[in-house]
């Protein structure tokens, strides 16, 4: 099920990270969850996303503006294990699931530990 | 029977491309901060007239692989050796923004050189997994070379069996201590310089030669 940009219209595949920034064309923070039913009613109803979405009772996504101060998203992290405090981890498992690389960081952005010996290991 | 010499040519050359060996890769690792940029500067300068990358004292400022291709050095025996100089990040095990902090940068600037230079010792270890035929092995002499960084990357290096000259760099400080390097590398060849100043270059390129060739 894609999703749509109430301010703008513009359609972005289900799962896209894409719109976790924002909208790319309009820098919309708001989307709607679009049923293939209701997916071409914008255009062919001449309904506004926001209609459809009041219609439909779909939850409205909206990105929350934290402004540039904002935390790295996990997916773009280069880390695949952070530790937040003793204890405390956050895993990051599409980079473990992609290379057994590991580079640990610590507490926030911008602290890492290293492992070297899983670097120096042939990709099988 | 002219075309069978010329059948002939043609097959030689075919053979001569597809069995021609690249050019042997001599990749520069060390810690950050040990001079390997100004090595490899001063090596291309020496023999190309060209220059790698820019240098500083802040640690970290190669976060990507550099590369400089066919370099060709003539030792004093006149052996020749023609190499790609592989300059790379410095390979650490630990990276702390608050290092960058330290030598006066904003703190947004200071996480995403702790992230490139992260990312960059990945990308040295790649190089050195793949693409690296011998390696030169930079110290500064007036830090402990018996860091646990060292031991391991001379480790790996000795496991991929890849040749290796350990260079003691910054000789032209007052607390340089190259005989502790080789008390700490006694199996490779160490080999004193100051590539600021250019002291004991003849020594290095004729080991290269005689080493990497």
């Amino acid at each position: 099920m894609p999703h749509k940009c109430t301010q703008c219209g513009r359609e972005f595949e289900d799962g896209s990270t894409v719109i976790l920034k924002g909208c790319p064309s309009c820098d919309g923070k708001k989307f709607l969850y679009i049923r293939e039913a209701e997916r071409h009613d914008d255009v062919l109803k001449e309904k506004s996303i926001e209609e459809i979405a009041l219609e439909t009772g779909e939850d409205v996504l909206e990105v929350r503006d934290e402004g540039t101060k904002r935390e790295i998203e996990i997916f773009e992290r280069i880390e695949s294990i952070r530790i937040l405090a003793p204890g405390s981890y956050e895993l990051n498992i599409e980079k473990l699931a992609k290379s057994e690389e590991v580079v640990v960081g610590l507490e926030k952005e911008g602290r890492y530990m290293v492992d070297i010996l899983s670097m120096a290991r042939r990709k099988k | 029977m002219e075309f069978l010499v010329r059948t002939k040519q043609r097959i030689s050359q075919f053979l001569k491309t597809l069995f021609k060996k690249r050019t042997c890769r001599i990749g520069i690792y060390g810690p950050p901060n040990a001079g390997k940029t100004t090595l490899a500067n001063r090596i291309v300068r020496d023999w190309t007239g060209d220059a790698v990358g820019p240098v500083s004292e802040v640690p970290h400022e190669t976060r990507r692989v550099r590369r400089k291709q066919d370099v060709t050095i003539t030792g004093q025996n006149g052996n020749s050796l023609t190499f790609d100089i592989v300059d790379t990040p410095g390979v650490t095990t630990k990276i702390d923004y608050n290092e960058f902090i330290e030598y006066g940068f904003e703190k947004e600037e200071a996480v995403r050189r702790a992230r490139e230079a992260t990312e960059g010792v990945a990308e040295a270890m790649h190089w050195l997994r793949e693409d690296i035929d011998g390696v030169i092995y930079m110290l500064d002499s007036t830090q402990d070379p018996f860091q646990q960084v060292n031991i391991m990357m001379v480790g790996i290096i000795e496991s991929r069996k890849l040749p290796i000259l350990i260079v003691g760099n910054k000789n032209d400080l007052p607390d340089a201590s190259p005989a502790r390097i080789k008390s700490a590398f006694p199996q490779h060849p160490v080999i004193a310089i100051s590539s600021l100043e250019g002291t004991n270059m003849d020594e290095l390129y004729e080991k290269m030669t005689a080493y990497f060739g």
